[in-house]
């Protein structure tokens, strides 16, 4: 049993995985009796996803959408399984993310917009936005949210991931930097957003997978993944979207580089916020489509 | 009757000159913001070659830099950042460049941000830079410069080069790097992965510690990161040199990592451990300063590099 001040520190994460320890670490009870309660996540890829010219192709975008929903949900139907996320009769806030090195796909924004009119929400019941969310007319009447950004590394969370990409439903960001972003899933408590996400989505059609340069950008590590992680637990999204930028670091340089920032607000959004799973080994991952260099 | 005028005059002066400083305090501080900004604009050119000065400047403070990089602002706000300007240019047909020009406050923490990432090529402008991908990064003085393209091309190397040369030549000071850097050992050490910080996000990022501060760093201790490579060895070891305020704050800080890192040395005269990895963390406290060496190949690797630098600490 660890004494209570203890702290965890590098030689901790040498006597584990790094990420096994950390939830022990934070006191996270494991059942040894009950059936433990596992997240599912859907990995979708598709090799053509990106043509030749580097652009997205709309209709194949489309389609992991629809089949990652669908293998989320168990449903055969895509519009069946959009039913069961979002009623016709929602307020839809699409949380995109605007960064201008690598903004959200527009492609998998109007993917998105797209089915939630097949299913029968009104267009002007749906808007996308990311830093105008709190003065935004659909954001502040939303009675649902969809949230969905590209995923990368970032210099003091460690990941941008779907945590993350609710920073901007606070007015002072800056406060929520201290101790490597710790806490950013308290924001989801806040009243407009708590309860309303349907649904989480990574989109992995490009991930940056280490930080250099002024914004922490540099295109040579930047990778087409071609891929979709889809789910409705935003922390196990991102423990996943955190393992596959650090297998991609380990691939690209050829080194172990397995502690560069470890992304403390995972786990600190499982055992303090019970926002959702943070343990790989309670993380059921369902793959489908093109799986050649997949890593994970 | 001459007394009382005499306090009344005295009195007067005194608040004369309260009112005096009072003044030039409030004139002081709006000025020096407006040199600040005056000698930055000279700094940047108007004109390299082809490529114009285009659109107006973005003048960022410490608050304000969030709007322009987010949460990448919090890099530059962890040393004495004061002032950043950016300037975009453009030449017909080819890709715009953008330069970024931070007032860093003091040659150290120009040298800061800048050790912060030292991986690409050294190409001799400023008194340190680094190349790739497309980025310019240098140090000269207080300053701190990037300057980058919106694509890399062969082309644009070159550019980027010359703008990087052009700025250089604009700032008239060199500075001096943190003085820290002196009591490093020389043996092994690489010179390129020196890195110069404040606080602990920083330097778990160049190597891993704890998620909690256990060495009390703040924006009052310097620290300094270094690797060192000996013959035989196959991986990298670490010197991490701190100096703190006063002997109190280095004693507080060196307790509290001895307990969180290295419990089982914290009563034992030698704070050494072989750590899971199979290497040896030595530790020590001298005066101001707190020493420790991660990975080290034997104990008498570690123990080298500690009497070293103090040895040299001594001699300052």
């Amino acid at each position: 049993m660890r004494p209570k001040n203890h702290f965890i520190t590098r030689r901790d994460l040498f006597r584990k995985t790094a990420y096994g320890v950390l939830t022990i670490g934070f006191g996270l009870k494991r059942s040894g009796e009950a059936k433990e309660e596992k997240s599912r996540v859907v990995l979708i890829r598709d090799e053509n996803v990106i043509n030749k010219h580097g652009k997205i192709n709309e209709s194949i975008i489309q389609q992991m959408l629809d089949q990652g929903v669908c293998n989320l949900l168990e449903e055969k139907d895509s519009l069946h399984a959009w039913k069961r996320l979002i009623k016709p009769s929602d307020i839809v806030g699409i949380k995109s993310n605007v960064w201008a090195y690598l903004p959200t796909p527009e492609e998998l924004e109007k993917a998105i917009i797209k089915k939630l009119m097949e299913i029968g929400v009104f267009k002007k019941n749906i808007a996308v936005d990311d830093r105008g969310v709190l003065d935004n007319p659909v954001f502040k009447s939303s009675t649902a949210l969809i949230n969905v950004r590209p995923l990368r590394t970032h210099h003091w969370s460690g990941i941008g991931g779907c945590i993350k990409n609710y920073i901007m439903f606070v007015r002072t960001p800056w406060l929520y930097h201290g101790d490597s972003c710790a806490n950013l899933a308290s924001i989801w408590n806040k009243s407009i957003i708590k309860g309303k996400t349907r649904l989480n989505i990574l989109s992995l059609i490009y991930t940056q997978f280490y930080n250099r340069g002024p914004h922490h950008f540099d295109r040579r590590f930047v990778s087409e993944y071609k891929g979709l992680l889809i789910g409705k637990d935003p922390v196990a999204l991102d423990a996943v979207g955190a393992r596959l930028l650090q297998l991609q670091r380990i691939a690209y340089f050829g080194e172990d580089r397995p502690l560069d920032t470890t992304p403390k607000h995972i786990y600190v959004a499982d055992e303090k916020y019970k926002l959702g799973i943070s343990d790989l080994n309670r993380i059921e991952i369902i793959k489908i489509g093109w799986m050649e260099g997949s890593l994970i | 009757m001459e007394k009382i005028i005499n306090k009344n005059r005295i009195f007067i002066i005194i608040i004369s000159l309260f009112i005096l400083i009072a003044f030039e305090g409030k004139t002081t501080t709006p000025s020096s913001k407006v040199d600040r900004r005056i000698e930055m604009e000279n700094i940047l050119p108007k004109k390299v070659g082809d490529y114009k000065a285009e659109g107006k400047d973005e003048i960022y403070n410490r608050n304000t830099s969030f709007q322009y990089m987010d949460g990448a602002a919090e890099l530059y706000r962890s040393y004495a950042f004061k002032l950043l300007m950016v300037r975009n240019y453009k030449k017909n047909g080819y890709p715009s460049l953008t330069v970024e020009l931070f007032d860093m406050g003091l040659p150290e923490d120009a040298y800061g941000i800048f050790s912060y990432q030292t991986e690409d090529e050294e190409v001799g402008i400023g008194q340190g830079s680094d190349y790739g991908g497309g980025l310019l990064r240098f140090w000269k003085g207080k300053y701190f410069v990037n300057v980058f393209s919106e694509k890399e091309t062969p082309e644009s190397r070159k550019d980027i080069l010359i703008f990087g040369e052009a700025i250089s030549k604009n700032i008239n000071e060199n500075g001096l790097k943190p003085k820290l850097i002196k009591f490093l050992p020389e043996d092994g050490l690489s010179e390129r992965s020196i890195r110069y910080f404040h606080l602990h996000p920083i330097l778990n990022h160049h190597y891993f510690i704890s998620h909690e501060n256990i060495l009390n760093l703040g924006k009052n201790t310097n620290a300094i990161l270094a690797d060192y490579s000996f013959p035989n060895a196959k991986n990298k070891t670490f010197l991490l040199f701190i100096q703190y305020p006063d002997e109190l704050q280095s004693k507080k800080a060196f307790n509290r990592f001895l307990k969180a890192y290295m419990p089982e040395a914290y009563s034992s005269p030698h704070k050494k451990v072989k750590t899971e990895n199979g290497k040896w963390t030595f530790a020590k406290n001298h005066k101001k300063y707190v020493l420790v060496v991660f990975d080290a190949p034997t104990q008498e690797k570690a123990e080298g590099l500690i009497v070293e630098a103090i040895k040299k600490l001594s001699r300052k």
